[in-house]
């Protein structure tokens, strides 16, 4: 079967199948052979040509987080992006732009109204978490649709912030 | 001996406290804010008191309810931990009035040592060298002028009232004086809400070499020999280590015998930490006392064998030092990392959410103080720090290895650490070979990048994620890119599928 992740922003494909002498790999050119067991929930153990790895994973809404050999991972299936908003980026939806908080935090300022027009990289508010401030930026040029929270309000990195529209 | 201590602060620092309470058979109670029900400290303790919301105004600093929650425990006395009000000379005093023992020096001593420029004048007077600069705070810009051509530029601005770098500027000539007196000043009033700020000499890339010392409340005073904590990102230590490469045993009884001398003259007892920094001709100049138990504790732990927390405790009962500066030796090497919640690829933005999965490194000669564990929820109120690992080896060369082990071995999933930095900072040439000062980070970690992913490793990663995906039996793909995205079930899609398809 063909899988489709979305691995630091860029789209990589791979395929999986079961067969009878374990699991078969195809990345691109690469193909490869692997005993895959699973050891606990949040642990797999890889065998390949003789070599043991153990892979540690976990799933949070739309996002894979995998430790291999000291290094982390985050992978994405991009078919359920819209499931939730990624943090920290704006989304496209029909040529909207909905921001979002980098982080979990606080709404400090709110620097613009609604039907306002922006500048790219002006700042459209601060969020504050554990003692810092953040300045979210507008990643467009365009004007303020709306607004979805206040100062003083606490928020998540899914919860919209602001709705843009870009300057056509 | 006390039989029941109230542990004043959170994470990984109260836990610390509440196993050393466990070992010396001293009850615990816990307190903790709303966002901190389900955080560790609260489970383990013996008792927990709910002292106020999130916020640590309303919670972890607020004196009244803290003080009310250990009459209402019976706890006869406070452990205040590090941060919150560690070294808040007016809770220390309240203490005092309300017949409860503050575990840490004194409230004179801690005015006193918390009054940079006090502290200047103390130390100077008793004979410690001092960085050159103002002894006092000048009414007029006139003389901050005169002082900072007297010192040479470039001088360092500092809040009296200062701490973790706020209010500190360097000025590098008479034009930027002023603007930088004015920026020092509104930092520091609204960091300490007192504006006072004075000049000293810069000194340039420094070591930061600081000594432990401990001092019964009958005068016996000791040190237990320094630790370097050079490594630091905007005036905050992350990697420290004992004993440093820089001394030698001549210099290193020279600066701790000064340690001694600054302890006694502030009228200090309990433990603490005196600061120096040291120049590159080996010149040492007294920084400040850190009035509390540091994080960086364990190093000295591990190289002396002496339970910190222990002594603490001991000493604050009133018990008599058990040992002298002849009983204590340091042996093999240790070092420090801090874990962060934080992200070193997005300009070390806070991050907090869910742990969705730990493993803790473990192993000969490596230690984790933690304050986490998999499924909690860090909170966005409180300082990032989540955990501490520090590991011991024969030799400083050992204890790299052993570190760079102990952080692979380290898995937090969920949230972004610090781990992928502190390993670059360890595997460093330049830390290897022990060259490290206060602009190491600066020098050589200013445009760091996460390393590029090892292609092996991201085709097992995407193998994982496709395991995971194909026995989850949650899992849809993209069947068409771009314009209209359609989705349809893993099982629908398998007819397209044929070996080596694909790039």
């Amino acid at each position: 079967m063909e899988f489709e992740f979305l691995i630091d922003n860029e789209l990589r494909k791979i395929s999986l199948e079961k067969k009878e002498d374990g699991y078969h790999i195809a990345d691109g050119e690469k193909i490869m052979r692997a005993d895959i067991q699973p050891i606990s929930p949040n642990v797999l153990s890889f065998m390949i040509s003789g070599h043991s790895y153990l892979v540690y994973i976990a799933q949070d809404k739309d996002k894979k987080y995998i430790f291999i050999n000291g290094r982390q991972f985050i992978v994405q299936e991009p078919g359920r992006e819209t499931k939730g908003f990624p943090g920290g980026e704006e989304k496209a939806l029909e040529g909207k732009l909905l921001i979002t908080a980098p982080m979990p935090g606080k709404v400090i300022k709110i620097h613009v109204a609604e039907r306002q027009e922006v500048r790219k990289n002006q700042t459209l508010a601060i969020v504050e978490a554990m003692k810092m401030e953040n300045e979210i930026k507008s990643p467009v040029e365009g004007f303020v649709k709306k607004i979805f929270v206040s100062a003083g309000e606490l928020v998540d990195s899914e919860k919209p912030l602001i709705e843009l529209e870009a300057k056509k | 001996m006390f039989k029941k201590i109230l542990i004043a602060n959170r994470g990984e620092i109260a836990i610390r406290v509440v196993k050393a309470c466990r070992e010396m058979g001293i009850l615990t109670v816990a307190v903790y804010s709303d966002a901190d029900r389900k955080s560790l400290h609260v489970q383990i303790a013996d008792e927990a008191v709910y002292i106020g919301p999130a916020p640590a105004v309303e919670s972890y600093l607020n004196m009244d309810r803290i003080i009310a929650a250990a009459h209402a425990s019976g706890a006869e006395a406070i452990h205040p931990g590090y941060g919150f009000l560690a070294e808040n000379s007016n809770f220390a005093r309240r203490c005092e009035k309300e017949k409860i023992v503050f575990i840490g020096p004194n409230s004179n001593a801690l005015e006193l040592v918390g009054d940079k420029v006090r502290a200047r004048q103390t130390m100077d007077k008793a004979g410690v060298s001092i960085i050159p600069g103002m002894n006092s705070i000048p009414k007029e810009m006139s003389e901050y002028e005169a002082a900072a051509k007297k010192l040479g530029y470039p001088v360092m601005i500092k809040a009296s009232a200062g701490g973790g770098g706020k209010g500190m500027r360097i000025v590098c000539s008479e034009q930027e004086l002023q603007p930088g007196l004015e920026a020092g000043r509104r930092e520091a009033k609204s960091a300490f809400g007192d504006e006072s700020v004075y000049l000293e000499k810069y000194i340039e890339e420094p070591r930061h070499v600081e000594f432990q010392v401990l001092a019964d409340n009958y005068g016996n005073t000791v040190h237990l020999f320094e630790r370097e904590c050079s490594i630091q990102r905007r005036h905050q230590k992350i990697v420290e280590e004992s004993p440093s490469r820089a001394l030698d045993p001549e210099l290193r009884t020279k600066m701790g015998e000064t340690a001694k001398k600054v302890v006694r003259a502030a009228g200090y007892n309990n433990a603490g930490t005196v600061e120096f920094l040291l120049d590159k001709n080996n010149n040492f100049y007294f920084l400040e006392v850190n009035a509390r138990l540091q994080v960086e504790h364990p190093v000295t732990e591990l190289c002396t064998g002496v339970d910190l927390v222990h002594q603490q405790i001991r000493i604050a009962s009133g018990e008599k030092l058990s040992f002298s500066q002849m009983d204590l030796q340091q042996r093999g090497h240790a070092i420090e990392c801090r874990i962060y919640a934080e992200d070193p690829k997005n300009n070390f933005l806070p991050s907090s959410g869910k742990i969705l999965f730990l493993k803790e490194p473990k192993g000969p000669g490596v230690r984790h103080d933690c304050g986490i564990y998999s499924g909690w929820e860090v909170p966005i109120y409180y300082d990032p720090i989540l955990a501490k690992l520090i590991v011991w080896a024969e030799n400083r060369e050992s204890a790299c290895d052993r570190m760079l082990a102990a952080l692979d071995d380290y898995v937090i999933l969920g949230i972004s650490t610090s781990i992928s930095f502190l390993k670059d900072i360890i595997s460093h040439p330049e830390f290897r070979a022990g060259r490290t000062n206060t602009g190491f980070i600066k020098n050589h970690f200013e445009d760091w990048g996460e390393k590029e992913k090892n292609g092996d490793e991201l085709r097992l990663a995407l193998s994982a994620a496709a395991f995971d995906s194909l026995n989850s039996g949650s899992s849809r793909i993209k069947v068409t890119s771009g314009g209209q995205e359609a989705t349809v079930s893993a099982w629908q899609a398998l007819g397209h599928w044929r070996l080596g398809d694909g790039r």
